[in-house]
């Protein structure tokens, strides 16, 4: 080594001895504060550029702008007009409104906030890894234009570790739009607030006054540019780690001031936030299963220390490159429209709102472009095929496999280039060995896992919960792969499932269609885009996946089917027969007759039944796959049916019922039928069954 | 084109109005300023008399030719930097402009031998000298000047004519409807719009007919406070001979030493002191027009009517599409007795804004009152000359002010208001004091009266200092709207914005400039006014290039509640925006009655909306 002439200009030749601080354009933000005083670092003076047009306020301020905006005075005189309460009953209100809601970012707190952040995050995760290039991008943006952060939500730590970001990057630090469940937690709701959270309630239907606070109090932060204005897109948590279909309220609200051109441009930041390990695995894996959250509160979190001694290993976050919502816009939408009436008083076009639909699906899709895929999410998707256990070294092979076939598709794979494959794989295994065991024989197999605290002794004793709660919980990493091959497997599925020997682009494309139109709750599909993306999949199967497709542009069904389009297929087969089983639950509310009237039910005791059947053909071994139990797919299901006009929805006094359409919903169980293997059942079969396991449970 | 201020001329004559009985004045006649052949007192390729340019002379420092204005004589050393500092000029990067065009490089004149020959027989004057027919081929417009300087014209009128009278002028039209050739009316030349821009693929014989030689003034009538006089007549010899006998109309585009009566009607003209004297929409009491139809005018001189839609409003802002305006009975004034200049120090451009609408509200606003942003205050700043006693305090005035009393204002952030009152001077004392009063509320404190005069200065030095600017490879354009106030500060942000932010998208090396100033106040909003510069070094086409800009910017101003001209007029330049202004029906309306006053589209210049 020494006599290399090349030593004189390299630092560290042996690239075993590297560090983790950098690699592929990501920074670790963790590793300077394992070597340098957390004290010193919270107290450091921090020299922030702010938005160039910006007037300096603090918190009261922005809310007494709030207070005297033409907005909230225009609505203080409606209220007053149309429910004739008096000017200071209404004026009390709108204090209160104001005051649930506003932040209080100050500094002070922050930096006491970022030294016990500091600690806590230093024995969570290894590394914090941040693409510089996105954070340089956002440096020079902050001073231009007023900017939107919009992070995926798998986490709590999301919201943290963002601010934590902006405080490391001497960035202005976000105020972020939270939902109200923090709130009323002594203590941390207060904490939270002073570190820039606004809590929003989830639904305010037609509250006239809060529409006003509400949007005023974004929009005017927006126009200052007090600070990035941060929120999720997805409107709460993922528990499954898929995307969730976006929520456009808050988008509309932050981005009209452009539309009304109270501003020259908004910057739309799409980041995208990885876990390896996700801190709330546990909690989702049984709140997907029914057993109901528990209520945020400050003693909880103390409870939940214990996670302290835990290992999440690493954080990928991304900040993709910026959206423009004036390029976005640009030859779509005319703003002049707006000059015709008070900017307080019109509200956005329907073009507008369609445009704007459209941006929150493409800040998903970018998120999903944008997502870090762990190692283990791959070797996780190997797993949920062979629930029975895998050899490790086929598993190898498996995995290696489908990480080039991620790779094939755009996916971006943390897989370290300097280690063997063996080893990657062997240090994730260990690392989630809550979730598996490897035997002597090297058979990996996944295991029971403890359920959290708050589950009773009865349920985690239940052995078809634990053993859906070990599927549930490995599903959620495979899920973090989904997004990367649904497209693939709409095409791959009718092609297996093809009884002919060659079949049709056309009609291909009509069972691909079908497809999106009933995963569209499961999966974030671009709408309007279906022949495009599907356009897109053909060739990349064609070139990747062994896709035959003849002169006629048929696809020559027996050269198509393979490993590739086999595994596709099997991969999103759950989905698909738990979309089946819903149906079935459905028929049976008319007791399996076309033309009787069903019964109606509200939707959440849709899901409880049809939840119950499913635990009802897992026990009796009708069906194998676990992670049908979860109520996250049996709701999407039923939303997508509504959203078919399958089900339809029925206003009885207060409450809203579905009342699903046999007739529809039996031809869409016959489609899925033909497209994947189901249980050889009768549907009154499943009336009968659903009477005795409901009764059972009763 | 609105570009020379009030107090641009040596001597302002504060006639002291006398005490006669109330009648008719007949006035002598006198020639025009501007002479008949333009090209003996005014620059071929540029702006104004050719006596007078910005040039850099032996020692690197930019100096004022000439002996005409205030600023003639005198060496300006801060301007180089900021021209260096601002817009990235380099003086060892030089681009002259071409040698005067010769009759080889201008497009022969198509005949229309007929036409000709009645004309001739008519004894009405007329040439088709190159140069005569190349100096009313253009107007101001960037895209014109720079063809000038670089290009060649491909179209250009084939002949000119110039009446002597409203009679002549019903003679040439008639000529022209019979052997179907083209009028395009030519006052003083100042247009922003392209509006006297030949149609490139107008194949019949166009004839540009110049009003300079109906320059009368054909009588005043003290009783009614109103003159008649002919369209012609340019706005510096309208006010000094009304001056003469005591009276003045008060209408000062920023134009108006070159911009002519008739031109103002056409183009709805707006004046600087338009807060007491209004617009020319206010101004005017009777108006004569020529059209292929035969001639527009009302029967009786009043001052208003209700008799259905006003059909003054079918002339006004014709933009030569419907005939020629050839006599006009406008309103006059005393010549006030007290005339005063003032300004307004403001922390910033929005605490100014807020007052400028506050003065509006209470209807108190002076003759005149402009705020200029700080990117224009600084630009004052640097054209600060040398020695003149009379400019000493052209912004030490201000700092000054800056360390004795205003401590905490930022130079880089203020905004400065620039005032003009008159009327009595115990008038113009008690408006002084209320505005000043209402300035205080928003922060404002006095800055002098040199401050507001040198404000003023300023707007006739920019039309000017553009032909400067093309010398070293800068493009220089302004351009304007109306907007309510709401909207004043989004929009000024804005559309600023979007100026860099164009210049930056294609590529432009350079910082470039963007400025505004609210240039006239109305109760509903404001009229703004914004100059763009940007170096175009590296770029094939500066040009088409700036067009893009402003196109993007008169898109920004629109999207921002603003709108397609305050008073600059469409042309052809701002056609495009013309029917999402006023509606499909609404450029209906328009068609229908060119349809009706000019079916054979005798006056084809093509403004406003294309007949096609």
């Amino acid at each position: 080594m020494e006599s290399q002439s090349r030593n004189v200009w390299i630092k560290e030749g042996d690239p075993s001895k590297l560090g983790a601080l950098y690699k592929d354009g990501y920074e670790d933000i963790l590793e300077e504060r394992r070597h340098t005083s957390d004290f010193r670092w919270c107290t450091r003076s921090r020299n922030v550029q702010f938005y160039q047009y910006r007037h300096p306020r603090n918190p009261k301020q922005i809310k007494d702008s709030v207070l005297s905006s033409d907005r909230v005075q225009y609505a203080i005189e409606q209220v007053i007009q149309e429910s004739g309460t008096t000017p200071e009953e209404t004026e009390n209100q709108v204090h209160s409104i104001l005051d649930e809601m506003a932040h209080n970012l100050n500094l002070s707190s922050v930096r006491c906030l970022a030294y016990v952040l500091t600690k806590i995050i230093k024995r969570l995760y290894r590394r914090i890894y941040v693409n510089e290039e996105g954070i340089d991008t956002v440096r020079t943006l902050i001073k231009e234009y007023p900017v939107l952060l919009m992070p995926s939500h798998r986490s709590y730590t999301d919201f943290l570790v963002m601010s934590y970001l902006f405080y490391h990057y001497d960035l202005p630090l976000p105020v972020i739009a939270a939902a109200m469940d923090f709130m009323g937690m002594k203590f941390v709701g207060t904490l939270l607030r002073n570190c820039g959270a606004f809590f929003i309630r989830r639904s305010f239907g037609s509250d006239k006054l809060y529409w006003a606070v509400f949007t005023e109090y974004v929009q005017t932060q927006m126009c200052n540019g007090d600070a990035p204005v941060e929120f999720y897109v997805e409107g709460t948590r993922s528990r499954t780690s898929k995307s969730l279909s976006p929520k456009i309220g808050m988008l509309k609200a932050s981005l009209e001031p452009y539309f009304k051109a109270h501003c020259p441009d908004i910057m739309v930041i799409p980041i995208t936030v990885s876990y390896d390990r996700i801190l709330e695995e546990n909690l989702y894996t049984y709140e997907l299963l029914g057993v109901p959250k528990p209520k945020e509160s400050t003693s909880g979190l103390l409870k939940a220390r214990s996670i302290l001694s835990e290992d999440f290993g690493n954080i990928h976050i991304c900040l993709a490159p910026p959206i423009s919502i004036r390029t976005f816009s640009e030859g779509k939408i005319n703003r002049h429209i707006h000059s015709l009436s008070p900017r307080y008083i019109a509200s956005l076009t329907k073009d507008e709102e369609v445009l704007l639909k459209d941006l929150a699906f493409v800040v998903i899709l970018t998120q999903q472009k944008h997502a870090v895929i762990s190692p283990w999410a791959l070797i996780a998707s190997v797993l949920m095929q062979k629930t029975n256990g895998v050899q490790f070294e086929e598993l190898v092979k498996d995995v290696e496999w489908l990480k080039r076939q991620a790779s094939n598709c755009g996916a971006y794979v943390d897989w370290p280039g300097n280690e063997s494959p063996e080893h990657v794989i062997r240090t994730r295994l260990l690392f989630h060995s809550n979730k598996l065991t490897i035997s002597d024989e090297d058979l990996v197999e996944l295991k029971q896992i403890s359920p959290p605290s708050h589950v009773d002794n009865k349920t985690s004793k239940d052995t078809i919960i634990s053993t859906a709660a070990m599927h549930v919980m490995t599903s959620l990493y495979r899920n973090q792969l989904l997004h990367v091959f649904v497209r693939i497997a709409m095409v791959t599925i009718p092609v297996n499932s093809c009884l002919q020997e060659t079949l049709s682009i056309n009609s291909l494309f009509e069972q691909y269609t079908f497809l999106e139109t009933i995963l569209s709750r499961e999966f974030i599909f671009q709408p309007g885009k279906t022949r495009e993306d599907f356009n897109k999949v053909l060739v990349l199967l064609q070139h990747a996946g062994g896709l035959v497709i003849d002169e006629e542009r048929n696809i020559k069904i027996k050269q198509s089917v393979n490993k590739y389009t086999t595994f596709m297929s099997i991969m999103f087969k759950p989905f698909l027969l738990g979309y089946w089983v819903v149906c079935q639950y459905l028929l049976s509310l008319a007791g399996g007759n076309l033309d009787a009237r069903p019964l109606a039910r509200k939707a959440k005791q849709m899901r409880i039944e049809t939840q119950q059947l499913i635990l009802g053909l897992l026990s009796e071994g009708i069906i194998k796959h676990y992670e049908i139990l979860s109520l996250d797919l049996i709701g999407n299901a039923l939303d997508s049916l509504v959203d078919m006009g399958v089900i339809s929805r029925e206003k009885r006094i207060q409450d809203i019922y579905f009342v699903p359409q046999c007739a529809k919903v039996s031809r869409i169980a016959a489609k899925i039928e033909s497209m994947t293997e189901v249980p050889a059942t009768h549907i009154t079969d499943f009336s009968t069954f659903i009477i005795r396991t409901v009764t059972a449970k009763l | 084109m609105k570009k020379t201020g009030a107090k641009i001329f040596k001597e302002v004559n504060v006639v002291d109005c006398g005490s006669q009985t109330d009648r008719k004045i007949s006035m002598e006649e006198k020639a025009p300023t501007i002479p008949k052949r333009r090209q003996e007192l005014l620059k071929w390729n540029g702006w104004g008399y050719k006596d007078s340019k910005f040039i850099v002379n032996k020692d690197e420092h930019v100096e004022f030719t000439g002996d005409r204005y205030k600023l003639s004589g005198h060496v300006m050393p801060s301007l180089r930097e900021w021209m260096i500092k601002t817009i990235g000029i380099s003086l060892d990067h030089r681009v002259q402009s071409q040698p005067e065009l010769t009759a080889a490089d201008i497009p022969a004149p198509i005949k229309n031998e007929a036409f000709l020959h009645d004309l001739r027989n008519a004894r009405i004057s007329h040439s088709d000298d190159s140069q005569d027919r190349l100096f009313r081929a253009h107007g101001h417009t960037l895209h014109e000047v720079f063809i000038l300087r670089e290009g060649r014209f491909s179209r250009i009128p084939d002949l000119v004519v110039w009446p002597t009278s409203h009679d002549e002028v019903i003679k040439v039209v008639e000529l022209a409807c019979k052997h179907n050739t083209v009028i395009i009316p030519f006052g003083g030349g100042t247009s922003v719009s392209n509006a006297i821009e030949c149609p490139k693929h107008e194949t019949r014989m166009i004839t540009s007919l110049d009003t300079s030689q109906m320059n009368k003034i054909l009588w005043i009538d003290e009783k009614n406070m109103t003159a008649h006089c002919e369209a012609g007549i340019i706005g510096q010899d309208l006010e000094r001979r009304l001056d003469e006998k005591g009276f003045c109309t008060g209408h000062e585009p920023d134009s108006m030493e070159f911009s002519s009566l008739g031109g103002w009607v056409a183009t709805r003209a707006s004046g600087m002191k338009k807060n007491v004297y209004g617009n020319i929409e206010d101004l005017i009491i009777h108006l004569k027009m020529v059209t292929p139809r035969g001639v527009i005018e009302k029967s009786c001189q009043v001052p208003r009517m209700s008799s259905g839609p006003d059909i003054h409003h079918f002339m006004l802002g014709s933009e030569g599409t419907l005939g020629v305006v050839t006599e006009v009975t406008l309103k006059i004034r005393p010549v006030p007795t007290c005339k005063k200049y003032g300004s307004i120090v403001f922390p910033n451009f929005e605490q100014g804004v807020d007052c400028l609408r506050e003065i509006a509200k209470q209807r108190c606003a002076p003759a005149s009152i402009r705020l200029m942003d700080n990117e224009q205050f600084q630009f004052g700043h640097a054209l600060k000359p040398d020695t003149s006693t009379l400019f000493s305090s052209f912004v030490d005035g201000i700092k000054k002010l800056y360390i004795t009393k205003i401590k905490g204002f930022d130079l880089t952030k203020i905004a400065v208001a620039t005032l003009l009152f008159e009327g009595t001077s115990d008038e113009v004392a008690s408006q002084e004091k209320r505005v000043y009063e209402i300035a205080a509320n928003f922060g404002g404190l006095p800055g002098g009266e040199e401050n507001g005069e040198r404000g003023y200065m300023l707007t006739f030095v920019i039309a000017y200092i553009r032909d400067l600017g093309f010398e070293y490879y800068v493009v220089a354009e302004s351009f304007e709207t109306s907007v309510p106030w709401d909207r004043v500060l989004d929009l000024c942000r804005n559309v600023k914005d979007r100026l860099h932010r164009e210049c930056k998208d294609r590529g432009i090396q350079f910082p470039s400039f963007a400025t505004c100033r609210v240039t006239q106040t109305y109760d509903s909003g404001a009229c703004v006014y914004f100059y763009f510069a940007f170096n175009y070094r590296g770029l094939t086409n500066p040009v088409k290039v700036y067009e893009e800009i402003e196109a993007s910017a008169r898109d920004e101003i629109l999207a921002n509640g603003g709108s397609i001209s305050h008073h600059h007029g469409v042309g052809k330049l701002r056609k495009k925006w013309l029917p999402q202004t006023i509606g499909d029906h609404g450029t209906g309306i328009l068609k229908a009655i060119k349809e009706y006053i000019d079916p054979d589209n005798i006056f084809g210049s093509d403004n406003l909306v294309s007949m096609l």
